[in-house]
């Protein structure tokens, strides 16, 4: 397999759980809020492409996709989503907060901007430890406008901390657009804080976008300090649960056609012929596996409080 | 041997922790210059190195993220506020994030850090320098809670928090305090720091106190014992999460009489919740109703001539206790004078 054929093989991964999930959430078996990264698959493939095992990820509520692009194993995150003892959470993330320590994969947030200073932190503990890691904070284009961001961009420049602020810009969010919330270039507010700003024009090419981060990732570590990458793309679903965004009013139908056109997951069938059946039976074999799990005690209540 | 104020625990404390535990760092707004958090970071930067002990810019948010990230990553974060007032800003990171980080990933992560914060009552510190926040705090399950009320608790609390703990712990810190002398003790701790202590015994009426109230009650209970032979028990809630409700409980079966003194307002706060303790497993056990002591419910007025007011005192425990054994009707046991209180307040000079 051709590293691009790895990345492709790991993003229609994410996909084709992603569709599962469509099909079973009806069932109600899937009881957890979702916020599906279809259509966002390519560049947080590309992204873990490039990163270390043991370089953090801090993410948001849309946690499918770096999840699964890290490594995650499968069958833990369906037990999670059915709320069953075996998920990483053992029931109390749900879709929302999956992690799993052993690939520094931290609990990601329902609150947007939240993880900002949690990469910057791990950042700080990383360089006092000279543990050679950067650490990577993925969020939506609306955690930018967040106060916090400013705040964590003065403080990675004052600092000079390895951490990687990836923004995905699928110009939504929930529903309401970017010209309606942005008066500001997002490049213009990094060179305000002399911190490096790069932009993705195109998500789905992922090659470009795993050199960028490698390269990056190398800067980084020899300590040039942060960097806010912002990746376009395009989100296909409603922002949470399994609705088209496109058969509603607020989302630019055009635009979302113009990026399905491009899909490599759609357009590329030989590989999605070549890699659909093992990715298939691994996920036939994870939600088995889910179904089959227990439900937590009662006396999970109320552990790990403290 | 030579006295210990508060302060001087709380110095010591901080440069304990940062010699014990390689991995834990102080900052925070003035924690490096020539002020160093009301005496207690003076020098810490000197000794310890600037990655270790560092001022911040003013981002309590990110700076409470950073504390959270940090020890996701491995270390102690220290983060100190000169008011807690100011905690409000951070309240997203201490609320959303350090009390849940655990519970919400299974157990996969913890979160070991402190969060030291002033409450900073004195010379006119008006609405937005002086509350005390403690029960926003203590509401959160996931969040530890101490109002250390002496150089021990101090000593204690802290050491326990930075070197056995793995949960975010918030301190709350009564500036009134810092100044106050204590006989120093090295003794072992006797128990987990993180809960209640009984101060002194008493046959008569159980006062359960927070912070600064704890050496208020003890005030009180010195002259309602020799004006009147009143016997106070008090006991000093420490933990505001983890609190000894059997120590509680047993105490109010034995006086049947209880006043809870805390420095916050008392609706749904720390006087409310001791109250709730009682009653839901012995109310029977109250001869009389419980008495609250605790801020009047406004924020806080700035003129002297208002916030004497605002603040009770000894002598406002001394007139509560009257009531719970006397009930209502007319005594003519004696209050604390000005002139018999002028002994234990120092007035305080400022400019702060």
């Amino acid at each position: 397999m051709t590293p691009r054929e790895k990345m492709f093989h790991d993003a229609l991964r994410i996909r084709l759980v992603e569709e599962r999930i469509i099909e079973l959430y009806p069932s109600d078996k899937i009881q957890s809020p979702v916020h599906l990264s279809i259509g966002q698959e390519h560049h947080i493939v590309a992204l873990c492409a490039a990163l270390k095992k043991n370089d953090p990820i801090y993410g948001t509520y849309r946690s499918h996709a770096p999840y699964l692009a890290k490594g995650g194993d499968m069958k833990r995150m369906f037990c999670e989503l059915y709320g069953k003892a075996g998920g990483n959470g053992r029931g109390k993330a749900g879709s929302m907060h999956l992690c799993d320590r052993d690939l520094s994969l931290m609990a990601s947030s329902a609150v947007v901007a939240s993880p900002f200073p949690h990469a910057v932190g791990a950042a700080y503990a990383a360089k006092l430890g000279k543990k050679n890691q950067i650490v990577v904070s993925i969020s939506g284009d609306g955690s930018t406008e967040e106060g916090t961001f400013a705040e964590c961009l003065n403080f990675v420049a004052l600092k000079k901390l390895p951490v990687l602020f990836f923004i995905e810009n699928n110009g939504l969010s929930i529903h309401t657009p970017i010209k309606a919330r942005q008066s500001y270039a997002l490049g213009k507010v990094c060179a305000a804080y002399g911190v490096e700003y790069w932009k993705a024009e195109d998500g789905f090419d992922m090659e470009t976008v795993r050199a960028k981060v490698a390269s990056t990732r190398k800067r980084m570590i020899a300590g040039s300090g942060a960097a806010v990458f912002e990746v376009m793309t395009c989100r296909y679903k409603v922002h949470v649960g399994v609705a088209e965004d496109g058969d509603l009013d607020y989302h630019d139908k055009d635009s979302d056609e113009k990026w399905r056109r491009r899909d490599p997951l759609i357009l590329e069938r030989e590989l999605v012929t070549k890699f659909q059946p093992r990715i298939m039976k691994e996920i036939d074999e994870a939600v088995a596996f889910a179904e089959k799990d227990v439900f937590p005690g009662a006396s999970e209540l109320m552990k790990d409080i403290y | 041997m030579s006295l210990i104020t508060y302060r001087e625990a709380l110095a010591g404390s901080m440069r304990d922790a940062l010699k014990t535990n390689p991995k834990s760092l102080v900052y925070g707004l003035c924690v490096t210059d020539h002020t160093g958090i009301f005496g207690t970071t003076l020098g810490l930067e000197k000794e310890f190195g600037p990655e270790r002990v560092f001022d911040t810019p003013l981002s309590e948010d990110a700076m409470t993220g950073f504390a959270v990230g940090a020890a996701l990553g491995g270390l102690y974060p220290i983060h100190i506020h000169i008011r807690n007032d100011f905690m409000m800003l951070a309240m997203n990171q201490l609320v959303n994030s350090a009390a849940k980080y655990k519970y919400m990933s299974g157990g996969s992560f913890q979160v070991p850090m402190m969060v030291r914060g002033v409450i900073g009552r004195s010379w006119g510190q008006g609405a937005q320098h002086s509350q005390s926040l403690q029960s926003l705090f203590a509401h959160i399950p996931g969040l530890t809670v101490i109002m250390p009320s002496s150089a021990r608790r101090v000593k204690d609390g802290y050491a326990h928090a930075v070197n056995k703990y793995k949960s975010p712990v918030i301190s709350l810190e009564h500036r009134l305090l810092y100044d106050y002398v204590f006989e120093p003790d090295d003794a072992a701790p006797l128990k987990d720091p993180f809960t209640s202590y009984l101060v002194q015994k008493g046959a008569d009426v159980t006062i359960v106190a927070t912070s600064i109230m704890v050496q208020e009650s003890q005030r009180a209970a010195r002259f309602l014992k020799e004006t009147a032979g009143i016997g106070v028990e008090i006991i000093d809630l420490n933990c505001l999460t983890h609190p000894d409700v059997a120590m509680i409980l047993k105490s109010v079966k034995k006086t049947g009489r209880l006043l809870v003194a805390d420095t916050g307002w008392s609706s749904y706060g720390v006087c409310a919740e001791v109250c709730r303790m009682v009653a839901v497993s012995d109310p029977a056990a109250l001869k009389a109703p419980v008495e609250l002591i605790s801020m009047a419910k406004t924020p806080c007025p700035t003129t002297h001539a208002l916030e004497k007011h605002y603040y009770p005192d000894m002598g406002t425990i001394a007139a509560a206790v009257y009531r719970l054994v006397h009930g209502a009707k007319k005594h003519k046991l004696p209050l604390p004078t000005e002139e018999y209180k002028r002994k234990f307040y120092k007035s305080f000079k400022g400019p702060f």
